[in-house]
């Protein structure tokens, strides 16, 4: 168990660990073994290891469900559910910025630079970045569309959406987290049967 | 006969190699206009005089759809300037090998009666084409499957949108179809009876091309399971993408949405179950005796403090300084207390003298409460026959109807025998 310590460490401070953020250590759990010499470590802390649909992120679980962990699990939701909405029109401005049709996905690069540069050139870009900055999740005060940028990127940090491999470097890493928000996102369209179809059209091909 | 037939052949095959130098020169020479009619739709004629148009049409690089129409490059053209540059949007798979196999069977047969009727030259030759009909086929194979290793290592990257990838990776995969139903066609039971026992044609036909047909069998099931997986990421990312913007917009039309509370569910769904944070704290401990030599070894490496050295006598503790400014006032106190004490003895009043009177009389700086409290723990630390010289007078009242605590206002000393 020994040589899972600093891993243990992590995923009990609640972070999610994915290829992006520890890779080593995202192998490791990927091992069935380790998976259930951790979980039984975690027994008596009332905590299991945890995974999405797709395999790309771990993190802790409440073993049991007793009444004060669906205290803390329903403050969680309701924080999650808060920062729902801005970290949606993140994503979006995102995806609009760079000019590319797919979500940011688990390893792409993002440069704070390059992005508020293409904010500057394009006002619609400009006022999504402004609207999203202010709110309270990210809480900007500025004004400054550098600093917006700056403000929105180091919460993202914060919360374990993106890493900074070098923190003199402004460069972010997005981490496999994104793919816990989008999972999210589809638990509650389906859990509440909400009108949003994610499923393509169907392509001409097949209707000939 | 047989002599005449060889010259024949030398000069046809001396003037085929004469001709193919100066119509690939062609390519060369009208490069620039060659390439505007690859990279649009027509060769532009402006460039062009009649007679290097007229060669270029007899050598079959260009031609012409319709009398009307303009000059375009032929396909096969089309398709060397793509290969060459690796175009992948324009780079075609075409493994013919029905056709191919065709062409093998007559050059077997071809070769087979130059060698029955002597003809050691032309049997040559048509080995040679043997030859490169499978190097032919065997490269077009080759080919194919390098451009679609290309297509798939670039994520398809020469179209941007994902709907057009979606598009080029179904079409790569329905090409990988007709390659593998071409290698399908290559039988080696019929090839092994047409080659029967010649042993250059068993090499070649057999054991060069199985060795082939197999590593092509194997690279484009690769490349399909490959081209598989990659479809099934962009089926995905597109799914995400039409699934953060419709719940996007639907957050943004109703804004008062509130989804239920699935922590209190009886079936709690996993993914919202993600347990508090624990630190796993730790301080440094010296009951485990190995320890205390590392702990001590990390003292030593701690960073000097910027301070500066202070002498020796300012070293003190802070605490043991507070200490002993306590201890100052307290006997400080005391001594204005024994003070008042000697008054009373000195100046014997009838009435007694009142404790906060003399308080404010001096110039002592004493609060009130503090001054009677030692007043009158003075007297009740004095010996019980000095006590009994002194008469203390409490002025006090009682808290409230309700309340029987007594509260001291005052106190009053006398001596005992001026009463």
């Amino acid at each position: 168990m020994i040589e899972h310590g600093p891993l243990l460490e992590r995923l009990l401070a609640g972070e999610f660990v994915c290829a992006v953020s520890d890779d080593r250590a995202f192998r490791r759990l990927e091992d069935e073994e380790v998976r259930e010499q951790i979980d039984t470590y975690l027994r008596p802390l009332n905590r299991r290891l945890a995974t999405n649909a797709e395999g790309s992120v771990y993190f802790l679980a409440w073993r049991q469900l007793n009444d004060e962990a669906r205290e803390q699990l329903s403050r969680q939701l309701g924080d999650v559910l808060h920062s729902l909405m801005p970290m949606l029109e993140w994503l979006q401005l995102m995806q609009e910025a760079m000019g590319h049709d797919a979500l940011v996905a688990p390893g792409d690069v993002l440069k704070p630079a390059e992005l508020s540069a293409r904010c500057e050139d394009n006002q619609s870009l400009r006022e999504q970045l402004e609207r999203l900055a202010g709110d309270n999740f990210f809480g900007s005060q500025s004004e400054q569309l550098d600093a917006q940028m700056k403000q929105v990127f180091k919460r993202l940090k914060e919360h374990g959406y993106l890493l900074q491999p070098h923190t003199d470097r402004q460069v972010y890493l997005v981490t496999g987290k994104i793919d816990y928000l989008v999972d999210l996102v589809r638990l509650i369209r389906d859990e509440e049967n909400l009108p949003v179809d994610d499923e393509s059209p169907q392509t001409q091909e097949s209707l000939l | 006969m047989k002599e005449f037939a060889v010259r024949d052949e030398h000069e046809l095959e001396s003037r085929l190699i004469g001709t193919g130098v100066e119509r690939l020169a062609l390519l060369g020479k009208h490069a620039d206009a060659l390439m505007q009619g690859y990279s649009r739709d027509e060769v532009p004629l402006e460039a062009l005089s009649d007679s290097a148009l007229r060669r270029l049409l007899a050598a079959r690089i260009v031609w012409r759809p319709d009398e009307q129409g303009g000059v375009k490059l032929a396909p096969r053209v089309r398709e060397l300037i793509a290969e060459m540059l690796a175009d992948e949007t324009r780079r075609q798979v075409n493994a013919d090998v029905g056709e191919t196999l065709e062409l093998v069977r007559t050059l077997v047969q071809s070769y087979r009666e130059a060698q029955s009727q002597g003809e050691y030259w032309r049997q040559e030759q048509q080995l040679l084409r043997l030859r490169q009909a499978v190097d032919d086929l065997n490269g077009r194979f080759a080919d194919a499957i390098d451009s679609l290793w290309q297509r798939l290592n670039s994520d398809f990257g020469f179209v941007s949108r994902l709907n057009d990838k979606i598009r080029e990776n179904d079409r790569a995969q329905k090409q990988i179809v007709r390659l593998l139903d071409g290698l399908q066609l290559i039988d080696f039971d019929e090839l092994i009876e047409l080659v029967g026992s010649d042993g250059t044609l068993r090499k070649l036909l057999i054991s060069q091309l199985q060795r082939q047909v197999s590593q092509h069998y194997t690279s484009l099931r690769e490349v399909q399971s490959r081209l598989t997986e990659l479809m099934a990421r962009f089926r995905q990312q597109q799914s995400r993408s039409r699934l953060i913007s419709g719940m996007a917009a639907f957050l943004r039309e109703h804004p008062n949405f509130v989804p239920g509370n699935y922590a209190r569910r009886s079936d709690v769904p996993d993914l919202i179950n993600q347990a508090a944070p624990l630190i796993a704290a730790a301080a440094p401990a010296q009951d485990h005796e190995p320890d205390i030599h590392v702990l001590t070894d990390l003292v030593h490496q701690l960073p000097t403090p910027v301070h500066k050295p202070q002498t020796v006598a300012a070293a003190r503790p802070a605490e043991a300084e507070e200490q002993s400014r306590v201890a100052a006032r307290q006997q400080a106190l005391k001594q204005d207390v024994e003070s008042f004490y000697l008054a009373v003895i000195d100046h014997p009043d009838p009435m007694g003298i009142s404790a906060l009177a003399y308080l404010q009389e001096s110039d002592m700086e004493w609060g009130d409460e503090i001054w009677l409290f030692q007043v009158i723990a003075e007297y009740q630390g004095l010996p019980r026959s000095e006590q009994r010289a002194f008469q203390l007078h409490q002025s006090e009242s009682q808290a409230s109807r309700f309340n029987d605590l007594r509260l001291i206002h005052d106190v009053t000393l006398q001596l005992a025998n001026s009463a």
